[in-house]
């Protein structure tokens, strides 16, 4: 139970991050490791210990949802792509986001000025 | 914390169990793409091939560990919280034994009498007959509105006329039970067939398994002599062997070949007096026939697309053209009504009242366990309290309580339905014996599928009544915190609908009783006791003609007469209480015929009859020498025809018309007491006895008074018999007291049934009432405690307990009776010398119910008047 508990935050987190990878377009798991890692220009690595309970624990709640297709090398591997639920979802993280952001970097900031 | 942990591990271990494989593949799949990929990578960047996979599995982490926590995100929690549910609740009916047989018992009791109950009314009123396509068929009666008959059997004549000139059939058939003796070793049979036209069973949509059906040809000359047998009679007779066909029997002396066996699941439909039905032989209208009467029972297939209300209106069309103008058919028209409605009708409403009953026995059984689930979830309240205030939401702990519920239900209902599914034959046995297609009750998907919906139904109304009540101790206080101070009587509203629904059952079962009592008490016009009955029928070339017949018979009541222990022996042509028998219209014959209106009942007496059965002769005198073969012919009427005939005058001397034999005029000789002929219920009508002597006929039931035991007399009556004539049989045996009392089989049938339902549902109440009271008690002790310490004697605190559950009991009365009231309309023709509203019944069940109430709440009350003061001021 304790590493769900730290887990939550990077949940939620990791959740935002996924939605706004497949925001980019379907994809598989592989895909979206390469995604994140690329667009955060390697800071955030993704173990897949972590990517794929989230993607299932997404499809499960409606924000993804996922098909078999073949990949561009001709390989068969599972797609996900995002719902319009997931398209909200990640609007509202975002904006969920953005606040707390700001309000920590506000607080970073005290008595700085 | 630790609590839900644990729960929590349980359950995963569980639903591990059952993970699909549909998951696990997937799992594998992705799993193994990503390696691939990973490494791929690795490849790219230089490694090499072995090496870049050994990478990429050390990155990759533990397969298992991966799976697992993937798995754990791929299923839905809702299953796995309904497993914890599951696992919880059988838990607390382990830690709970006595609420949980308790709870499971009265659900058993419930789920069981009614699912036993439906099986009834599923095999006799809701099974389709077992013809194809049984909707289509319909019986056709006639109908004489003046005479109040609307199904009447049919005249040869009528059912000719029906047969050729309507359009609205595919087929319609004749048919006539034919009780015939059938000679053999070493006794001869009496047997009970049925003549049928050609094609009856074509027209059922029934082949034969052996052999085949009549064909059009053999109705020429009123039937061919051959026959079919059924199933059964093949198998007792033949023993089930197959070179039968062509073979003879003799029927009453007639041989017959054997062209057809019928198959042993062919059920021929049984109604009036067609009823067990061991061979066919085929039926054909004949010049004779034609001038008998109506006796005809008719069965009928509608053409498709025809609607019943249109053939009724074309037969009705047909019968009106043959009436016009024909003095025998005027005043006859066609009643057309479905054959399972004509097989079944008389049994609906007592099926339906019976089903209703149980069904109220269902609810009361519910309101026990709800009451029952009450009282647990107040001794789980503390917990309930404690898991909420560590996190659980309230619809979790509401799901919760839900499932207890279910899991009670489904194991006290899975005993119920299996003891309904054992005991439906039991329940058969007690059946009253006219009860129609008693095989066709069993245990179908029907039954099954209603036993479970009534399972599922009761489970739920339990579980929304305990998350509702329980609701209180989920959605904060500790439900026990605030239950000292509280005026309200938890339950109470169980208590009034327990009170309502055990009124209705035990009126309705009081009507029932009332209405049997009635019904034995009815003065049936003659003495049953030591009265025993046997039919005695002469056949074939020796009793051709009448003399021969008026010896035999003769010679047979004066040798059992003079049997050692006999009182009185006679003989007549139909026995009390044996169903139907021959009717007409009769009048004064010095008035004109025109006014001949009254129905009379006809029986051919012997002269002893009377005094052998005790019944009163009020004037005149019985039958003597004087009623010869070629006497002038003489009666004896009963009472209601004497009043009826010739009111305020006496009949002695008077002739009476009679329209049989084509019209005759006896003289009147003697005035009877009323006799009930048909059964206890139907009032006499009007009879006119006819001397065996003048009339004699060929099969006649033995009236023997003895105070030897019946056994005895029947074995001698057998001996007798024989010595005269070993070719004839004897049948239809039994004591007029049994015969009596099988004519009661229905009434006594639904009255022990109510009966038991109503002693069932007293206990429920009871059992139900003691529950809310005694939590009650418990849970006011500090208040009794209170009062007690300022001075409260120990008849005020018992008087204080006992007055809510009689508010609650009026209450529950009040209620009940209005539902009573309407149940007993919807039964009023059940009912017997005994009104719907009868206010003994619902007086004497109303104080039952209080006393009841008062009872269930004694115990709990003495309880209160021990509580000492000191609990008063001890703080829990």
């Amino acid at each position: 139970m304790g590493d769900k508990g730290r887990g939550d935050v990077l949940q939620g987190t990791l959740d935002m991050l996924v939605l706004k990878s497949l925001q980019l377009g379907p994809m598989h798991g592989w895909g979206i490791t390469e995604r994140l890692d690329a667009g955060s220009e390697r800071v955030l690595q993704v173990g897949q210990g972590s990517l794929y309970p989230a993607l299932y624990r997404l499809e499960r709640q409606g924000f993804i949802a996922s098909e078999w297709g073949v990949t561009e090398n001709n390989r068969q591997a599972r797609f996900y792509r995002l719902t319009s639920a997931g398209r909200k979802r990640l609007a509202e993280e975002r904006a969920t986001w953005a606040r707390m952001s700001r309000a920590v970097d506000l607080v970073l900031a005290m008595g700085e000025r | 914390m630790t609590l839900r942990t644990r729960i929590r591990d349980a359950a995963l271990r569980i639903v591990g169990v059952v993970r699909s494989a549909q998951v696990e593949r997937r799992l594998d799949d992705e799993m193994r793409f990503h390696l691939d990929m990973l490494t791929e990578k690795y490849v790219r960047a230089g490694l090499a091939p072995g090496e870049a996979r050994r990478h990429a599995l050390v990155e990759f982490g533990g397969a298992e560990r991966f799976k697992d926590q993937a798995r754990d995100e791929y299923r839905s929690p809702l299953a796995d919280e309904i497993a914890q549910d599951v696992r919880y609740s059988v838990r607390v009916m382990r830690r709970n034994p006595g609420f949980t047989s308790a709870a499971a018992l009265t659900f058993a009791l419930g789920i069981g009498a009614s699912t036993a109950m439906f099986s009834v009314v599923n095999g006799v009123l809701l099974r389709p007959l077992p013809y194809a396509d049984p909707d289509r068929l319909v019986v056709l009666w006639e109908r004489n509105v003046a005479r109040g008959n609307d199904r009447n059997v049919v005249a040869v004549s009528a059912f000719e006329a029906w047969r050729e000139r309507a359009r609205s059939f595919d087929g319609m058939a004749a048919a006539v039970p034919l009780p015939a003796t059938i000679a053999g070793s070493p006794n001869p049979e009496r047997v009970t067939g049925a003549e049928v036209s050609p094609g009856y069973f074509r027209m059922l949509g029934v082949r034969p398994a052996l052999g085949r059906e009549f064909t059009v040809d053999e109705e020429g000359g009123g039937g061919a002599n051959v026959l079919v047998l059924s199933d059964g009679f093949w198998r007792t007779r033949f023993a089930g062997d197959s070179a039968v066909l062509g073979r003879t029997l003799a029927i009453d002396g007639r041989a017959h070949t054997i062209i057809g066996v019928m198959p042993p699941s062919f059920d021929p439909p049984q109604f009036a007096w067609l009823q067990e039905q061991a061979f066919w032989r085929p039926f054909g209208p004949t010049e004779g026939n034609r001038g008998w009467g109506r006796f005809l029972l008719v069965v009928a297939r509608l053409k498709d697309g025809v609607a019943m209300g249109a053939a009724r209106a074309e037969v009705e069309a047909i019968a009106a053209r043959r009436a016009n103008g024909n003095k025998a058919n005027e005043g006859w028209s066609v009643t057309v009504v479905g054959l399972a409605e004509q097989i079944t009708g008389d049994v609906r409403l007592p099926l339906l009242v019976l089903l209703g009953a149980v069904g109220l026995l269902l609810l009361m059984a519910i309101t026990n366990v709800a009451n029952l689930t009450l009282g647990l979830v107040r001794r789980q309240s503390r917990e309930l309290a404690v898991r909420r205030a560590i996190g659980a939401t309230s619809s979790r702990l509401l799901r919760q309580l839900l499932t207890q519920s279910l899991v009670v239900a489904a194991v006290g209902s899975a005993i119920g339905i299996g003891a309904a599914a054992l005991g439906v034959g039991a329940l058969v046995e007690l059946l009253p014996p006219e009860m129609p297609r008693t095989s066709a009750i069993g245990i179908d998907a029907r039954v099954l599928a209603f036993g479970v919906l009534a399972a599922a139904l009761a489970a739920f109304v339990v579980g929304a009544v305990a998350a509702f009540r329980g609701g209180r101790g989920v959605a904060g206080a500790p439900a026990d915190g605030d239950a000292r101070t509280t005026r309200r009587l938890r339950g109470g509203s169980l208590v009034t609908a327990e009170i309502a629904l055990g009124l209705v059952l035990a009126v309705l079962a009081g009507l029932m009783v009332r209405t049997f009592t009635a019904l034995r008490d009815v003065d049936l016009g003659f003495a049953a006791e030591q009265v025993v009955l046997a039919r005695v029928g002469v056949s074939g070339e020796r009793y051709v003609t009448p003399e021969a017949r008026r010896r035999f018979f003769d010679e047979l009541i004066g040798r059992v007469a003079a049997l050692p222990g006999v009182e009185a022996a006679s003989a007549v042509s139909t026995r009390p209480f044996g169903g139907m028998a021959p009717a007409t219209t009769v009048g004064d014959a010095s008035a004109p015929p025109s006014s001949d209106s009254l129905v009379a009942d006809v029986r051919f007496a012997d002269s002893g009859v009377f005094r052998a059965l005790r019944v009163p002769m009020l004037a005149g005198e019985t039958f003597d020498a004087r009623d010869g073969l070629d006497a002038p012919p003489r009666v004896v009427i009963n009472e209601t025809m004497s009043k009826a005939v010739w009111p305020g005058v006496s009949p002695i001397g008077k002739r009476l018309r009679i329209l049989m034999f084509n019209g005759i005029s006896p003289e009147v000789i003697g005035v009877v007491g009323d006799v009930h002929l048909m059964d206890a219920r139907t009032r006499p009508r009007a009879t006119a006895y006819l001397a065996s002597s003048r009339f004699p006929s060929d099969a006649r039931d033995l009236v023997v008074r003895s105070s030897r035991g019946a056994e005895s007399i029947v074995a001698a009556v057998r001996s007798t018999v024989a010595s005269l004539d070993p070719s004839v049989p004897v049948y239809q045996v039994t004591t007029m007291d049994g015969l009596v009392g099988r004519s009661l089989a229905r009434d006594r049938f639904i009255a022990i049934l109510l009966g038991a339902f109503a002693i069932v549902s007293l206990l429920l109440a009871a059992v139900g009432i003691y529950g809310v009271f005694a939590g009650d008690v418990a849970q006011r002790r500090k208040e009794i405690g209170i009062r007690v310490a300022l001075g409260a004697p120990t008849a005020g605190v018992v008087a204080l307990v006992i007055r809510r559950a009689v508010s609650r009991a009026v209450l529950g009365v009040a209620l009940g009776s209005v539902i009573a009231l309407g149940a007993a309309r919807a039964m009023a023709s059940l009912l017997f010398g005994v009104g719907a509203a009868d206010p003994l019944s619902f007086g004497g069940v109303a104080v039952l119910l209080v006393l009841v109430a008062i009872g269930a709440t004694l115990v709990p009350a003495l309880r209160a008047a021990r509580v000492s003061p000191l609990v008063a001021i001890r703080t829990d």
